[in-house]
């Protein structure tokens, strides 16, 4: 989890990140949309890979780039919103139940 | 891993299930604790849950529903597609009898991990890091910055 974390703290990273969410991507596409040489982008690529957040594969001559969401989802906890929203949900029907009983008990 | 997929809670509600299943199954009960709806108990029905669009996600505040399985007082699925976002995912209510009360079990299940990855990741992009996740996640990144990462 931790090279996740680190792979995320850099920018470039997560502007890498940004572009392949759009489809995979060679290499010099990526470069091309930052102001650094090539072998930079490839170090950022790598740290990237380290981290499963990115995978490689051939096609053709070319090598692409593509997101890997696991290690992002792994990150932490991203279901708790919609647990919260279901934890709340189940109290306001149990309010709901109990008014009804207190309304039919004093009716 | 199931947990990254479905979530899973349940809850002793100390009515029987006959109440609970028409608080489940009854559009205008439904809307007093869940959201407002055109729920129909009928297999096969197409309806929505209307709410508010959740500011910087996806979420239009519309999710669209069709019932896939009735069995009165035992258990409710449907299923369950965020309108705007992509989330495709089905609902189930189990009720089992407990005592003179009932337990209800929730299942929310078809979460797909790639789906959050890139809400997340289009979040990042955006700046817009709003959640307890990404505030969380925020201060990892500063604590990391803060050793020295380049």
């Amino acid at each position: 989890m931790e090279a996740v974390f680190a792979a995320l703290a850099s920018p470039v990273r997560r502007e890498i990140l940004g572009l392949l969410l759009e489809g995979p991507r060679p290499v010099n596409q990526l470069a091309a949309h930052f102001d650094m040489a090539r072998p930079s982008v490839s170090e950022h690529l790598r740290v990237l890979l380290d981290a499963g957040l990115v995978s490689q594969a051939r096609s053709g001559r070319q090598r692409l780039y593509e997101l890997q969401g696991q290690p992002l989802a792994d990150v932490g906890a991203w279901l708790r919103p919609y647990e919260r929203f279901w934890r709340d949900r189940l109290r306001s029907l149990r309010h709901l139940l109990d008014e009804e009983e207190e309304a039919a008990a004093g009716g | 891993m199931d947990e990254l997929t479905a979530i899973r809670v349940d809850e002793f509600l100390p009515h029987p299930p006959a109440r609970v299943w028409r608080a489940l199954t009854d559009p205008r009960r439904l809307a007093r604790w869940l959201m407002p709806n055109d729920f129909e108990p009928t297999v096969g029905h197409r309806f929505t849950f209307r709410t508010d669009p959740v500011p910087g996600t996806d979420f239009d505040g519309v999710v669209h529903c069709e019932v896939l399985a009735i069995e009165p007082e035992r258990l409710l699925r449907i299923s369950w597609a965020g309108g705007g976002n992509g989330l495709r995912t089905t609902v189930t209510w189990r009720l089992h009898p407990e005592g003179t009360g009932t337990r209800l079990f929730l299942d929310h299940e078809g979460f797909d991990p790639r789906w959050p990855a890139q809400q997340v990741a289009r979040r990042a992009m955006g700046g817009g890091w709003s959640s307890d996740l990404w505030r969380r996640l925020e201060a990892e990144l500063d604590a990391i910055d803060s050793d020295g990462e380049g």
